[in-house]
């Protein structure tokens, strides 16, 4: 049977490479001979190369690799260059923020943060000459900066979290450390320090613009997919001259749900979804602490948290017996007692002292 | 061709999902008791039927065979914790002492040779502060223990010491250049038991305030930085791996600082932590001076059972936390009662914090 063969088909089409458009005087030249893979034909773009780095592309790998290394070698030195144990251990090693001692020291010893202050600016010059290197090359070829300003919004909550925040808070003890568990305890914390960041509204519409994001990917893409065989996946044509895919589309959401997007706004849809995702959540981010010290008490003053009835009548404040009963004697240990010379004549030095015990 | 291959690939997904279902060991039905306002997500579960048949359960008390009305300090030497009870009730209490902590190595574990009265080996100067630490806990702990009371079996189960002790980090070595990292439990399989033990040390050997989250909704100033929560939460993770709970037995997660949502189990674990400071510092941490040593010293001698985790070369037999005692239920021992058969387990109360601590000094050799 005759079949309209698509992007969506596992159909690869094989012709000449290309090879781009010429260059402005004065941009770089791009790198590498063009190849064909197949197994990429598959997913994708048969063909692979050249590309373009230029002078902000080479200087956001330089700086991203220094990052990188940084952070990796802090990691691999702290577990005695052991590799197998790096590997190991990976999820848990972490790169930590100085602490609170320094403040906004931006030059703290390297052991109690000064590598992370490092990171950070390395990973963050990195990022921003990225987003503008997406940005020029977007304006090179002629085309809106959407994917700029979308991946800006990214950084924007990067920003938030690892500086503009702490920089509000007065110490980057305040950001979020490099490791696997640590980022993520740092945010188990972050929200239950702040009272629940459930009752953060900027946490609330961020959620809704992500759940929302993969809902509208999933049914943008569905229908797109579903009407390829209608031509479909020429939808940027069909936005301005409607063809059947269009009609089918736009028919079959009419008929599910009573509305329907444009081909063209559908795309305006995920567009700012997605970009709002990181938007709210960094600005969030950026009231907690700073503006909001609970959110949950916050929630309660502004009637959006239900008082629920007391199901245990206990008390606001502990009973008086209670808390006479519960007061320690005697101050805190300073450090293990020291060992009577009676009692071990011959005994080896004794065990280490504990550490952190006066501090 | 094609056939066969839909036929292989049925055949997979079948197999895959038969896995999914037959591998995992299944723990069903799991019931659930809800603790708060409805949909508060207050839940707290029962432990599967297989998994509660599990769990430890105290011995049958031993009954009191010898009935000798004397002091027991008249009618032995060198009693210096139970001089309040008779001589009968004295051998009733070593004997079960010695069931509950050394069943394998007997009287020979604390006592030297025949010599009851001998001070000779230090695991006997150990012992006496332990029984004082138990005549104090049933005596001026009623808060956290109840009328259900604590014996050493509460915590030694028939081992010498305990399963779940924890111990004082030692120095960190501190590279010049390098970066100091959390000693995770990267060997344990939940995520509660990752967490590393620093946390203890904060909460329940120091004094740490336990606050996180602001009585404000605006800045006020009145929480935590958000260092101090990260232990805190920790803790607290730690505290519910140790008692077998989730955040809801005590607490409304949506307001944790708030006692009015909270739940009377909360009054209960405050107590435990207070508790457990007062055991740590005033009888746990003293044992480093009795044994100063490695502890293998003393170890090799007897049958230990030690996890991997808990060797190395901190003085004494480790420090206590929840599940030292709960070994993971929220009523230690299904909250059988311990202590009325033993008598001698409870000090006159209150205890004199003086007396304990000059009682608790190292005795000569």
């Amino acid at each position: 049977m005759a079949q309209f063969h698509t992007l969506y088909n596992a159909v690869i089409v094989r012709g000449p490479d290309e090879a781009g458009i010429e260059l402005p005087p004065g941009d770089f030249a791009r790198v590498g001979t063009p190849l064909q893979v197949k197994l990429l034909g598959l997913i994708g773009e048969l063909q692979v190369l050249p590309t373009y780095l230029g002078a902000t592309g080479i200087m956001s790998l330089i700086c991203g690799f220094i990052a990188f290394e940084i952070i990796g070698l802090n990691m691999w030195a702290s577990e005695d260059w052991n590799f197998l144990r790096f590997i190991k251990m990976l999820p848990f090693l972490s790169l930590e923020p100085p602490p609170a001692k320094y403040g906004l020291d931006i030059f703290p010893p390297l052991q109690e943060g000064g590598w992370w202050l490092m990171a950070g600016f390395f990973l963050t010059v990195s990022l921003i000459l990225w987003c503008v290197r997406m940005y020029r090359r977007a304006k090179a070829i002629g085309m809106g900066t959407h994917i700029a300003w979308c991946f800006a919004s990214a950084i924007w909550l990067y920003l938030v979290l690892g500086f503009i925040r702490p920089l509000l808070m007065g110490c980057w003890c305040e950001a979020v450390p490099f490791g696997v568990i640590s980022h993520l305890n740092w945010t188990a914390t972050f929200s239950v320090r702040y009272g629940n960041l459930f009752y953060d509204p900027f946490h609330m519409l961020s959620i809704v613009f992500l759940y929302g994001s993969t809902m509208l990917f999933c049914m943008h893409a569905g229908t797109i997919l579903a009407v390829a065989r209608f031509g479909g996946e020429r939808e940027t044509h069909e936005i301005v001259d409607r063809g059947t895919s269009t009609e089918r589309g736009a028919l079959f959401w009419r008929w599910t749900m009573g509305f329907n997007a444009t081909f063209e706004s559908i795309h305006r849809w995920i567009f700012w979804f997605a970009t709002l995702t990181t938007l709210c959540g960094g600005i969030g981010i950026l009231l907690s602490g700073t503006v909001v010290d609970n959110w949950y008490l916050w929630g309660v003053k502004h009637g959006i948290a239900p008082e629920y009835p007391q199901v245990h009548q206990i008390p606001n404040a502990p009973p008086p017996e209670v808390v006479r009963n519960m007061q320690l004697k005697g101050p805190p240990p300073a450090r293990l007692p020291e060992v009577p010379a009676t009692l071990t004549p011959n005994a080896p030095a004794p065990g280490p002292a504990m550490s952190g015990i006066n501090q | 061709m094609k056939a066969w291959k839909t036929i292989a690939l049925s055949v997979a997904a079948v197999a895959v999902l038969a896995a999914i279902v037959v591998v995992p060991e299944w723990h069903l039905p799991v019931q659930g008791h809800e603790l708060g306002w409805r949909a508060s997500s207050m839940i707290q579960f029962d432990p599967a039927p297989a998994e509660a048949a599990l769990l430890k359960r105290p011995p049958a008390a031993i009954p009191s065979w010898s009935h000798d009305p004397r002091p027991a300090d008249v009618a032995y030497k060198n009693v210096q914790v139970l001089t309040n009870v008779d001589a009968g009730e004295l051998m009733h209490t070593m004997a079960a002492m010695t069931q509950w902590v050394s069943p394998k190595q007997g009287c020979g574990f604390c006592h030297a040779g025949s010599d009851y009265a001998s001070d000779a080996k230090p695991a006997k100067a150990v012992a006496r502060l332990m029984l004082q630490m138990t005549r104090h806990i049933n005596a001026d702990w009623r808060d956290h223990v109840g009328a259900a009371g604590v014996t050493c079996f509460s915590c030694h189960q028939g081992q010498p010491i305990p399963s779940d002790v924890w111990f004082a980090a030692p120095p960190v070595r501190q590279h010049p250049m390098i970066g100091w990292q959390e000693d995770y439990h990267e060997d344990e399989l939940t995520v509660r038991k990752f967490f590393p033990d620093e946390g203890y040390e904060e909460y329940l050997l120091q004094s740490t305030p336990g606050s996180s989250q602001s009585y404000t909704a605006l800045p006020t100033h009145s929480g935590s930085s958000q260092v101090v929560v990260k232990r805190l939460y920790e803790v607290m993770m730690q505290m519910s791996d140790g008692i077998g709970v989730n955040c809801g037995y005590c607490h409304n997660s949506r307001a944790f600082f708030d006692w009015r949502q909270s739940t009377p189990a909360r009054w209960t674990g405050y107590s435990g932590i207070q508790m457990t400071r007062d055991l740590n510092r005033n009888y746990l941490i003293k044992t480093g001076a009795i044994l100063p040593q490695d502890r293998f010293r003393l170890d090799k001698a007897h049958e230990w059972n030690l996890a991997p985790d808990q060797a190395g070369t901190m003085p004494g037999n480790g420090l206590s936390n929840c599940a030292t005692c709960h070994h993971g239920e929220p009523k230690p021992l299904g909250g059988a009662n311990m202590v009325d058969a033993y008598p001698a387990l409870i000090a006159p109360s209150p205890t004199a914090p003086a007396k304990v601590a000059a009682a608790a000094a190292p005795v000569p050799r």
